[in-house]
């Protein structure tokens, strides 16, 4: 974790076992390393869900941005279970909904067309860094 | 019919988004899952033991598990142990790449040359381990399956196909038993006998030795219950 002042969580669920948990993964490392590397930070989920004290001042201090690839919403249930409240709740899904046409190839190699996915969420997400950073 | 789930390796990788031994430990999960052990491993998402119900904290009580660690805070072994039970083995990246005399990737979200060698050499390590666990033998180099072999070779989550959690009060205290109703189910179809029926709940299930009467009275008695109330309708 870098320094986490006034910086908004970008929190992916791990997703390890699903396409579009990897999807929100990589939309989570473009914000934080390209698109907005100064106004955001990232953690471990798993070390949110083992009480991990840094990272449980990090979801509750900071605005937090969860981005969950299937219902079960890992990453905004972690987050609530440890007393944060997401400021904004991305579900990869929902760019598939609205981009049909966009289909992820497998969880290890997302092909052309989920990168885009990635990068459509991305920018979604920078937005609303954008204004949670007023 | 009820199908009972076949009996294979959990793998739980940390989901180390901070670090490249994360990523490391997710790429190397995934090539055992997909392309070494397809047939033999099945995966659920870590944090899924907290923001799941107690069908997926029963997935490590149900399958052996492997954790695979990306730092020593050793959050897979943890949560697992935490949420469902001890895994049967653990690997923490940072002391098997020592041991090994290999290096991490230089990023968190980019595989180098260095990065393939040392989720190769990790895949490998996972896939002898799930052979150990399940007690096969197979040459030291081991090939990866074919696609006509695997059932699948595209890596899913077990969340949604949870395992079933029977709670039967068992000498004086309520105690877990995972996959019963599958167990019960087959067995009824099969028209098998009681003491096949006993056996078959001890693949799946830790018994105390110490208190097997006690346990095999409450699951025939569960299972009497279970015919008369499908005989019912």
């Amino acid at each position: 974790m870098t320094d986490s002042k006034k910086r908004v969580v970008i929190m992916p669920c791990s997703g390890i076992g699903k396409a579009y948990g990897s999807v929100g993964r990589e939309a989570m490392y473009q914000v934080v390393e390209e698109m907005r590397p100064d106004a955001t930070t990232t953690t471990c989920l798993s070390l949110l869900t083992l009480g991990d004290a840094d990272a449980q001042a990090l979801v509750r201090e900071q605005p937090t941005i969860t981005i969950d690839g299937c219902p079960s919403a890992c990453a905004k249930v972690s987050v609530e279970a440890v007393g944060g409240k997401p400021a904004t709740e991305f579900r990869v899904f929902d760019v598939y909904r609205a981009h049909r046409e966009l289909k992820v190839r497998s969880v290890s190699e997302l092909g052309e067309a989920g990168r885009e996915m990635a990068r459509l969420l991305a920018e979604e997400i920078a937005a609303k860094v954008d204004e949670l950073s007023k | 019919m009820p199908v009972l789930p076949k009996k294979k390796v959990g793998l739980i990788s940390c989901s180390g988004e901070e670090l490249p031994e994360g990523m490391l430990s997710r790429v190397a999960t995934l090539q055992a899952l997909e392309r070494l052990r397809p047939n033999e491993t099945v995966t659920l998402c870590l944090p899924l033991f907290l923001a799941g119900n107690d069908k997926e904290r029963a997935f490590a009580k149900f399958y052996p598990t492997i954790a695979i660690d990306g730092c020593d805070k050793r959050c897979a072994a943890r949560a697992t142990e935490k949420y469902s039970a001890p895994p049967t083995a653990s690997i923490v990246i940072p002391e098997f790449l020592a041991a090994r005399g290999l290096d991490a990737p230089k990023t968190r979200r980019q595989m180098d040359a260095a990065g393939e060698r040392a989720a190769d050499a990790l895949a490998q390590e996972i896939a002898q381990r799930v052979d150990e666990i399940l007690g096969v033998k197979r040459e030291p180099v081991a090939e990866p399956q074919t696609a006509a072999e695997s059932e699948a070779v595209t890596a899913t989550c077990s969340c949604g196909s949870g395992i079933p959690v029977t709670r039967l009060v068992i000498a004086g205290k309520e105690r877990e038993i995972v996959a019963l109703p599958l167990i019960f189910e087959q067995f009824r179809n099969d028209g098998k006998t009681p003491a096949e029926l006993f056996d078959a709940v001890k693949i799946y299930n830790a018994i105390p030795a110490e208190l097997e009467a006690a346990y095999r009275e409450a699951i025939l008695c569960a299972y009497a219950a279970h015919t008369l109330e499908k005989r019912e309708g």
